[in-house]
């Protein structure tokens, strides 16, 4: 038996790619290279690139296990048990609502850089309103398209680093200088938020017909990620003025000031129009996630029960999209008015190094729980590459953590509410749902349609 | 555990509350697909096709299915007669889809609209 349509590899590159493009990035990439003495962002990508093949083997491995558009929920909760997964999936989920809120309060500065004459907030509300206008009709960048805006944007960033040093030369200042042990590891941290995200394919895992395209498409996607940005962030870095570098790096548009940097408006447009095409990725993947995260969670019984009204002429979750309309406002304007997008970002790095560490340790609890299980695909080492994922990135999250104090305040906070509210609201939901479901059942009893007497005889007759 | 026939029965009565349902003729006017039911227990397949807005019950299952929706017979018996939502064995690995995404999160939103 064969399905009508399947995903090639090249469309799982570009997928799990393009889900880590966004706006935000840049300011990360920045944020990096503040941390280097020199031109040694590089390093720091590439290190951080390194760290998160150990997380794709880690994914794959899971992803073999339980090939499920449920993903991460599912793994958690196979390995540590319902209650666990749920606070970490809310929490997760939070933390995702929380970066895309970021991400339209950049690229509103990003549009105001081009476009001065329209304020940043107005912006903002133009692309929430956009962003949401399109997923509650249903809009969905795949396939063809995702291919089309991933690989665009590798070109254009490659492109445009290339032009920069071509105008400038190669010349680089002290490419090795990581302003010691602890600049490079704080720009390590940093540098996980450039792959945050790539993980998110897993859950194509059912459009697939070959097991391993997941992760080589994983690695793959890793790998081209890490030269792009290294690459990018490197040319970013060594061709601008020394006096201009200091506001690049403080910006929360750097990319444009060294677009201008390099061809004037011509470079601002360029770099506009890349950002543009990076959110809609961001967008797209992360609004439809965490609205169908939402749904999913309220057919459950994990969320109240009118997050899973669907809109009949589009088919979507229309409850769902218009509450992230309203929660990713407020994000944005928190962000406006306090400036505090660096923090949101460094929440971005440390809540994906934690789920970094807990899909390691879930790698490690099922191969102990279930060592029978079919794993098409092992991380290679024994519990040697898992267990250090584990303690590389729990070391990282709380690396990010020490770098501002806002970072373990926020997020301890809303996982302390995420975990009393699975431990107290969740159970009501759960037997609210319940109730229903078996005056429902009892009333759909008499209407099941009778069936067969032989049938019904060869069901219940005892095997031997 | 659920025989092929109590299946059928209940793939039979979900293409009777689906067709009924107008909002759900509205929603599904251009998603034509095809499913495979396939009970792993009891080794019995049959088939859903969608068309129109309309759902009909396949006796033989569709050789080129979109989406193949696989568990044990209970659990899908207890699914098309809106006993249970989609959602719920899927999370905890019961149930096997195989197919896009948007075609399995689009067969929840229709179980949602039958039953609730």
């Amino acid at each position: 038996m064969s399905l009508k349509r399947v995903l090639s590899l090249r469309t799982v590159v570009s997928t799990s790619a393009g889900l880590t493009f966004s706006t935000a990035c840049f300011v990360a990439a920045a944020q990096v290279a503040s941390y280097l003495a020199g031109d040694a962002a590089w390093l720091a990508i590439l290190v951080a690139g390194v760290l998160t093949l150990l997380t794709a083997a880690v994914f794959s491995e899971l992803n073999g296990m339980f090939p499920s558009a449920a993903g991460l929920r599912l793994y958690l909760s196979k390995a540590f048990g319902e209650k666990f997964s749920q606070v970490v999936s809310l929490l997760y989920m939070l933390v995702i609502t929380l970066v895309v809120g970021t991400e339209t309060y950049v690229l509103g500065h990003v549009l105001n850089y081009a476009i001065p004459a329209i304020s940043p907030l107005i912006w903002v509300v133009v692309m929430l309103v956009v962003a949401t206008a399109m997923n509650l009709r249903g809009v969905n960048i795949a396939g063809a398209f995702q291919d089309f805006f991933t690989y665009g944007l590798v070109a254009s960033l490659v492109i445009f680093a290339v032009v920069a040093f071509g105008r400038t030369g190669i010349h680089l200042q002290a490419p090795l200088a990581t302003n010691g042990l602890g600049g490079l590891f704080n720009a390590v941290a940093v540098g996980v938020f450039l792959f945050v995200g790539f993980e998110w394919v897993t859950p194509l895992a059912e459009e697939v017909t070959q097991g391993n395209v997941i992760p080589r498409g994983m690695f793959l996607a890793v790998g081209l990620l890490t030269v792009v940005y290294a690459l990018f962030t490197m040319a970013m870095t060594a061709t601008v003025p020394g006096a201009l570098r200091q506001t690049l790096l403080a910006s929360p548009t750097p990319h444009l000031v060294f677009g201008e940097a390099v061809l004037g408006r011509t470079g601002v447009w360029w770099m506009t129009l890349t950002s543009l095409a990076a959110s809609v990725t961001t967008f797209n993947a992360g609004l439809i996630t965490i609205s169908r995260f939402m749904y999913a969670s309220a057919r459950e019984a994990v969320l109240p029960k009118w997050f899973s009204q669907v809109n009949v002429r589009f088919a979507t979750p229309q409850n769902a999209i218009i509450s992230l309309f309203f929660v990713g406002l407020a994000v944005s304007a928190a962000v406006f008015f306090s400036g505090r997008y660096l923090t949101l970002v460094l929440m971005g790095s440390a809540m994906e190094s934690i789920i970094y560490a807990v899909g390691a340790w879930a790698v490690l609890t099922l191969r102990r729980r279930l060592p029978d299980q079919e794993r098409p695909f092992r991380a290679a080492g024994g519990n040697l590459l898992p267990a250090a994922a584990v303690i590389v990135f729990g070391v990282l999250a709380l690396g990010v953590m020490l770098q501002n104090l806002w970072v373990p305040v926020l997020l301890g906070l809303a996982a302390l509410a995420c975990y009393l509210y699975v431990l107290y609201a969740v159970p009501r939901l759960k037997a609210l749902q319940a109730a229903e479901r078996d005056a429902a059942r009892q009333a759909r009893a008499a209407r099941r349609r009778p069936v067969s007497t032989e049938a019904a005889a060869a069901a219940d007759a005892p095997t031997d | 555990m659920a025989t092929a026939e109590e299946l059928k029965a209940s793939l039979m009565d979900f293409e009777e509350n689906y067709n009924a349902n107008p909002k759900l003729k509205t929603m599904n006017r251009d998603w034509n697909r095809k499913v495979r039911v396939k009970a792993t227990d009891v080794e019995v397949e049959y088939g859903l096709d969608l068309k129109d807005g309309v759902v009909r019950f396949l006796e033989q299952p569709p050789a080129e299915p979109d989406l193949v929706v696989a568990s044990d017979g209970e659990t899908l018996t207890s699914m098309f007669y809106g006993e249970v939502s989609p959602s719920e064995p899927y999370m905890d690995g019961t149930l096997k889809v195989t197919g896009s995404e948007e075609d399995l999160i689009r067969l929840d939103f229709v179980t949602a609209m039958i039953w609730g």
